[in-house]
């Protein structure tokens, strides 16, 4: 009796280990994660993989901001004084980045994320309805054109110094990565053979993007960003189509105060203005306002490390110029730019495109422009919502115009190499004026050379 | 075997022949530290069929022939006694047998022999780890087991604690240890919400636990496979016994003060400083160019720095009196913090029933403002036999915990970050009344970051834990030696992190009104072991084997939720506020499936033979590297036994072991294997996808090859008796995670890469110096370990950019720009080249550039030597405990050295007192560059911030008096002790931090170890205890 009630046990015992035994006990799939194999099957699967594109772009590493706020830094001379101690920044505005410094890794890390998301959408594009897939592959290929564009001026020398096709880029990468091998140890492209893929990319993105987009990019977010290019590689009448498609479009208008092409001062969560051409969205749940981080005082939701200098200021702006009143008194001067840590990351705005086409048409034939407009007409829309009057447009004036208007916005840098302008006592071609391959991509690629100046 | 009958019928004869002339003999067994022993049996020596057992009363009555002299008495876990037969009254009182719990030791799926076992295995008994104002059990075991490395992060409390044996064996994968309580896997992950890891296994009392014991070798440990590489903890917590129930009561109650303290600059040295760097600013302003003439350097440098000490100094200007002088490593500190600890334990049965019935109360205040842990706790162990064949029990163990947990080291509202504060700075802003930084009021800029001290009544971080343990099993002897068990278990853990940041501290938060946060983690881990178990001996031959598998699953479930903007600072919970800004759950788990065999063969009490395989399967690996198998081998040669020793007066012990196993580590994320998508790609509120890692479909354990050969030995009758080891382990197929090209949009994959070896010494000695009056006996554990990554497949990990994973150096090497100190000619810091050229000559040549500096491995963040001392004096009722614990051999990085001893080159931040010694003119010779505000003078990583950390610590003092039985008797207790202990109460150290026991919370990984962060030093507590047993 005793014993087959006890062999009784011990078999339920063995038959509930032999029931965990069948293969189904160690097969756990992820729930809250999704295998690649089933993550890029529908339209709407490469469609959503296309707003994650978005996401990583949107990085506060990448478009979030800090690549522009880092080139302000490296090209201030007088107008921002740091405050921070944040190491990577403390480098930067020094004009000392070591090639240890994380930011400039977050940098290239995030570029390049953004570039694979990209690579992703347009891999598998054959799977978007076929009445998106113009639009989908257009927007996939304005971020990887627009990353390509912003990673190469950052890590490579300027267009403008020496020879682009000898000169190194960074590495091309145009498929998605799925397993690692040798082939994903990728060596620096040239100078021109990056600048040559954002344009390929930018052209095939305004071709097939819509003209209007909601908040995503459109037709003339690729054009703004081709412009931009043009004008970096000194390319002028190319420069002056591409923001002349921007303006002709008509789907921009400046807005009528400056203060109000910014997000609102505050927590108010962003939104596009009319002269948004491309923006980076934020709201409280997602995105990043990388600006906000640092030139934001506390009181609006930055660390208010970067403060701008009161006499650079007054030194800068004429008194009767309306943006010498973007900025606010917190103890220090701030940039009213960026006072909202919720407030969208304007990439393109019109003025920008008013300003490339003035200093285009004023360098190419002043008399017969490019779009109609003369630098001074161009020049004039732009000053006089400063409520400043303009009389003259050489292209010194356009080039100072730029400096007041797109002040703090990531142009200086970029601007100083394209007219070869000295910062402080550094030669436009500084080597200390481009990013060192961060040594973290040098331990881990081979392939890589490192940038003069970081070895 | 014919002896053997003829012997028994020969027995049966004589007990047939002297039934005509007996005795009755009647008598009562009790022990002496409690009352009357039930189930004793009880025979006349010579004629064990001639017995009886005690009854429930510890009465009996026996008939013995007239003839019988003595009779023994004879119960498990009491000594054995002989008592002459004198009458008709035969009363025996036992004394507990402590011998028998030394000699035993745990193993996994049972207990051994000390004797017998070939293994190299390290055990702690309660009574090293009760009574000690310890949160977790692990830091009680500091210093106790030979190489058993144990390191806490810093001195807040609820933090998770490093443990390490025989040195790290992995890289990437986890290198902690497995943790079994009573048979079942724990969890032990860190669940905290933060960067800064949390102990789950804090939530065991450590008054409950009997014995810990660590597996440390192949041969011990494989029988745990693919997860045993770390070692394998195994604790085993207190059972009932029989007899008359004991109730304990232990009361303990002390105050906590820090171990150590860094010094920071006093206002007038603070304004000098500054100062100084404005000039410093100045020259290199002019130097570069900035200005023309030095005069309109200064013009422009001089007084924005008197502007900044105007401003810190509360908009006043006492700041050149130096009138306020405020210390705010003080400030950080609470001012005695308490520590109570209250027990009450029962432990008793009869010979069906056993039980252990434990029940805390833990409070700790910790030193550092705002920190505080408090702990409930209850368990019962509970057996019951309900016959001969079957018994069955219960171990159930439920905890609260309420952790009020402070920020991470790196955050400006760690209370020791306000050391960064200004000297100059008072801590009330006389213009507000307020806590300075405070708003409304001037809070932006002043002072000079968020106070850390507004997060006092304006911020909280609350994790609470609910956690139930619970086993339930049954014994079952088949037949005889044949034993089958089983169990099943349920490990469920909950935690709910709440967090609130309130409107004041917005400059910290960035949120004007007010920040909260709602985390919950649910753990649910099920087990169940099922084995035969089975002892024979033949001959001189004993052989016993396990034959089991066992099946765990563990589902981790963590949803957390986010608002801001609440109508005021009196609403905290979520409801209140307007805008929710994240939501967020998810779910993952893992399964193991195994199969496990046990040999083990003894012959003639002096050869031994273990073998011992696993075959374990796991979730997490891809499916064709699933299982894996796990051999293990060893052999023990008792020498003492043979005959040529058996006699000897001085050796007592002498015992050769050798093993050779492997193990596996599989401590990775759950999916590691797979290449997956994530749905957190959202962008200006539409959903998103992005991907989130690659595949590696060839993923599979870590391996470790281990050998060990080792020697117990013991001297004039084991009075000194110790274990000497050492072992090599090998470690291939890293479970790496490998650096990749970025370009890739992966930073890193999970692969199996590369290989490294720890190999080691490990000595421990125990000694009974003194045996009179006077007692004295002393404990030496000394461990060596040298870890040495062999191939990493030519990467350098080095994410921290202070610490280094890279071939040919131990894990964690600090790989830094050497400095080379201060020009003389200019105030500039230097730093060697340290380049190699052609001919693989050194370039020593200095540069001010640290760019062009190369990187050297600068020293090991981990120790090469750990040792733990402890005496033990004992004269009449009082005993005195002196615990001595140190390592040697490791350095330490101040990673907040740039901030805080940059000779005010980079910002505002006070400095330490040693940065006074700063280059000033031309010739000056010092370590200390030049102060140039903002300039950076020196301030890279780099050898600078490295110094030596050792230390030797007098880890616990412990003075107790034991009533003695005279008195007890009287008041009518068994036990009454009173005790005092110190805890950290010195440490001897050249480092010049806070504490040199130190591995920032925030970045602490397998690799990036030794950093010191603004971390809290480890607390000095005193304090009293009593011990009352009824």
């Amino acid at each position: 009796m005793k014993k087959t009630y006890i062999f009784k046990l011990i078999f339920a015992s063995v038959l509930i280990t032999a029931a965990f035994s069948c293969k189904k006990a160690l097969d756990i799939v992820p729930v809250d994660t999704l295998e690649q194999s089933r993550a890029l099957l529908t339209s709407k699967d490469v469609e959503a993989a296309l707003v994650g594109t978005y996401s990583a772009l949107g990085s506060r590493n990448f478009y979030g901001g800090r690549p522009f706020l880092m080139a302000d830094f490296l090209a201030n001379t007088n107008a921002i004084v740091w405050g921070g101690t944040y190491e990577e920044l403390t480098q930067a505005i020094n004009k000392s980045l070591l090639k240890t410094n994380g930011y400039v890794d977050n940098v290239w890390a995030d570029g390049y994320t953004a570039i694979n998301d990209a690579n992703n959408v347009i891999a598998v594009i054959g799977k978007v309805e076929a009445a998106k897939q113009n639009r989908v592959l257009g927007e996939a290929k304005f971020i990887r054109g627009s990353a390509y564009f912003d990673l190469v001026r950052l890590f490579g020398k300027a267009y403008n110094d020496g020879n682009p096709n000898t000169n190194l880029g960074v590495p091309i990468v145009l498929s998605p990565t799925t397993t690692i091998s040798d082939a994903n140890y990728v060596s620096r492209a040239t100078v021109a053979a990056v600048y040559t893929q954002a344009i390929t990319d930018l052209t095939d993105a305004e071709a097939k993007l819509p003209a209007t987009n909601g908040f995503y990019a459109t037709k003339f977010s690729a054009a703004g960003m081709l412009a931009r290019l043009y004008l970096q590689m000194g390319d002028y009448a190319a420069a002056a189509n591409a923001a002349d498609r921007v303006i002709a479009s008509g789907n921009y208008s400046l807005t009528t105060s400056f203060i109000n092409a910014f997000p609102i001062m505050g927590t108010s969560v962003g939104v596009n203005t009319t002269e948004d051409v491309f923006s980076i969205q934020v709201t409280k749940l997602t995105g990043y306002n990388g600006y906000n981080e640092f030139y934001g005082s506390s009181s609006y939701g930055g660390r208010g490390d970067a403060v701008i200098d009161p006499t650079w200021i007054s030194t800068t702006y004429s008194a009767t110029d309306d943006r010498i009143n973007a900025f606010y008194d917190d103890g220090d001067m701030f940039t009213s730019k960026f006072a909202n840590s919720f407030g969208n990351v304007s990439i393109i705005r019109l003025a920008e495109m008013y300003l490339i086409r003035a200093e285009c048409n004023a360098r190419l034939a002043p008399f017969a422009p490019i779009g109609g407009q003369t630098p001074l007409q161009d020049l004039a829309v732009v000053r006089s919502r400063a409520n400043l009057t303009t009389t003259t447009a050489t292209l010194a004036d356009i080039l100072f115009e730029r400096k007041l208007e797109l002040a703090f916005e990531g142009f200086a840098l970029h601007d100083a190499k394209r007219t070869q302008t000295n910062i402080g006592s550094l030669s436009w071609n500084s080597n200390k004026l481009v990013f060192p391959i961060p040594q973290r991509e040098m331990d881990a690629n081979k392939a890589l050379v490192q940038n003069a100046g970081y070895n | 075997m014919k002896k053997l009958l003829l012997s028994m019928v020969l027995s049966f004869g004589l007990i047939s022949l002297v039934f005509a002339q007996d005795k009755v003999i009647t008598g009562k067994v009790t022990s002496t530290t409690s009352g009357p022993i039930p189930g004793v049996s009880i025979y006349v020596k010579g004629t064990p069929t001639n017995g009886t057992q005690s009854d429930a009363a510890g009465r009996f009555k026996l008939s013995v022939p007239v003839n019988s002299k003595i009779l023994v008495f004879r119960f498990i876990g009491y000594k054995t006694k002989e008592v002459a037969i004198t009458g008709a009254t035969v009363n025996a009182s036992l004394e507990e047998e402590n011998t028998v719990l030394t000699d035993v030791v745990v193993v996994g799926y049972g207990t051994q022999n000390k004797q017998d076992v070939t293994g190299s295995v390290a055990s702690v008994k309660s009574k090293d780890l009760e009574n000690l104002p310890v949160t977790s059990f692990e830091q009680a075991l500091q210093g106790k087991a030979a190489g058993v490395s144990i390191t806490a992060q810093n001195g807040k409390l609820g933090q998770a604690i490093s443990v390490r044996v025989r040195g790290a064996s992995s890289v990437s994968a986890g290198s902690e240890p497995l943790y079994i309580v009573d048979g079942i896997p724990i969890t032990a992950a860190d669940l905290s919400n933060t960067s800064a890891a949390t102990s789950s296994l804090a939530d065991i009392n450590t008054n409950d636990i009997e014995s810990i014991e660590v597996l440390k070798d192949a041969a011990s440990s494989a029988i745990y496979g693919a997860r045993a590489s770390n070692g394998v903890v195994l604790i085993t917590t207190k059972q009932g016994k029989v007899g008359k129930t004991l109730i304990q009561f232990n009361a303990l109650g002390g105050i906590s003060n820090p171990s150590g303290h860094r010094k920071f600059l006093n206002a007038t040295q603070y304004v000098q400083i500054e100062r100084r760097a404005a000039i410093g600013a100045a020259n290199v302003g002019l130097a570069d160019g900035t200005y023309s003439t030095m005069q309109e350097a200064l013009d422009d440098n001089v007084p924005y720095v008197e502007d900044r000490l105007n401003r810190y100094s509360a908009g006043n200007d006492d700041y050149k009196t130096y009138l306020v002088n405020t210390d705010w490593d003080k400030a950080a500190f609470q001012k005695n913090p308490a520590t109570q600890q209250y027990d009450l334990s029962l432990t008793g049965g009869n010979d069906k029933t056993k039980f252990y019935v434990g029940g805390q109360s833990l409070d700790q205040q910790g030193i550092v403002i705002g920190n505080s842990y408090k702990r409930y706790s209850g368990r019962l162990n509970l057996t019951n036999k309900v016959n001969d064949f079957l018994e069955v029990g219960v171990n159930l163990n439920f905890s609260n915990s309420i952790n009020n947990r402070l920020s991470n080291d790196n955050a400006f509202s760690n209370p020791l970050q306000a050391v960064a504060l200004s000297p100059i700075t008072p801590i009330i802003d006389p213009r507000s009344g307020l806590v300075s930084g405070t708003l409304p009021g001037i809070a932006s800029n002043y002072p000079l970051y968020y106070n850390p001290l507004i997060s006092v009544d304006n911020a909280a971080y609350k994790a609470t834990v609910y956690r139930t343990i619970g086993k339930a099993f049954a014994n079952l002897n088949i037949s005889k030696g044949l034993k089958f068990s089983s169990d099943f278990s349920i490990d469920n853990l909950n935690q709910n992190e709440e967090s609130y940041y309130g409107s004041l501290t917005f400059r910290n938060s960035g949120t004007a009104n007010g920040d909260g946060e709602n985390i919950s983690t649910f753990v649910i881990s099920t087990n169940t072991n099922n084995f035969f178990s089975y002892n024979k001996t033949i001959g001189k031959s004993t052989l016993d084997a396990i034959l089991g598998s066992s099946f765990q699953k563990s589902t981790t479930k963590y949803s957390s939720i986010e608002g801001q903007d609440y109508p005021s600072d009196s609403y905290k919970k979520l409801g209140s506020a307007a805008t929710k800004v994240l939501a967020t759950s998810n779910e993952n788990a893992f399964s193991f499936l195994s199969y496990f065999f046990r040999a083990n063969y003894k012959y003639n009490d002096r050869y031994l033979a273990s073998f011992s395989v696993r075959a374990d399967g796991s979730s997490r690996f891809g499916e064709n590297h699933r299982y894996g198998y796990f051999p293990a081998g060893s052999l023990g040669w008792i020498a003492s036994e043979e005959d040529f020793l058996k006699n000897s007066e001085t050796i007592s012990l002498l015992k050769l072991r050798v093993s050779y196993g492997l193990t596996g580590n599989a401590e990775i994320g759950n999916y590691s294997s797979l290449a997956l998508f994530s749905g957190t790609g959202a962008y200006g509120g539409n959903a998103g996808q992005i991907p989130t890692r690659i595949a590696n479909p060839e993923l599979t354990w870590e391996k470790t090859k281990q050998f060990d050969i080792g020697l117990d030995f013991g001297f004039l009758k084991n009075r000194i008796s110790g274990v000497l080891d050492f072992y090599q382990k090998n470690t291939t197929q890293l479970l790496l995670d490998v650096p990749i090209p970025q370009t890739t949009g992966f930073s890193t994959i999970t692969k199996n890469l590369g290989a490294l070896k720890n190999t080691g010494f490990e000595l421990g000695i125990s000694s009974e110096n003194l045996v009179g009056a006077f007692k004295w006996s002393t404990t030496i554990t000394v461990a060596i370990n040298n870890n040495k990554i062999i191939d990493l497949g030519g990467q350098v990990i080095n994410r921290n950019e202070i610490n280094a994973a890279v071939a040919n150096q131990p894990i964690g090497v600090f790989y830094l720009p050497e400095y080379a100190g201060v020009n003389p000619a200019n105030g500039d810091a230097l730093y060697y080249l340290n380049t190699t050229d052609a001919n693989g000559n050194l370039n020593k040549t200095t540069t001010n550039d640290i760019n062009l500096a190369q990187r050297i491995f600068a020293g090991n963040p981990n120790p090469k030597y750990t040792f733990g001392l402890n005496n033990n004096f004992s004269y009449k009722n009082f005993d005195l405990t002196i615990f001595f614990q140190g390592v040697k051999g490791n350095k330490i990085y101040n990673g907040g050295g740039p901030y805080m001893s940059a000779s005010a080159s980079n910002g505002f931040d006070n400095q330490t007192i040693d940065q006074m010694n700063y280059w000033d003119k031309p010739g000056d010779i010092t370590s200390v560059p030049e102060p140039r505000l903002f300039a950076g003078n020196g301030t890279g990583n780099s050898t600078r911030y490295l110094s030596d950390g050792s230390y030797v610590r007098l880890k616990t003092l412990t003075l107790g008096y034991n009533f003695p039985t005279s008195v007890l008797n009287k008041i009518k207790l068994s036990k009454l002790r009173l005790f005092a202990t110190g805890q950290n109460l010195l440490t001897i150290t050249s480092y010049k931090g806070w504490d040199p026991e130190v591995n920032a919370d925030y970045q602490a990984t397998n690799i990036n170890l030794g950093v010191d962060f603004y971390s809290a030093p480890q607390p000095r507590v005193i304090s009293f205890g009593i011990n009352v047993g009824l």
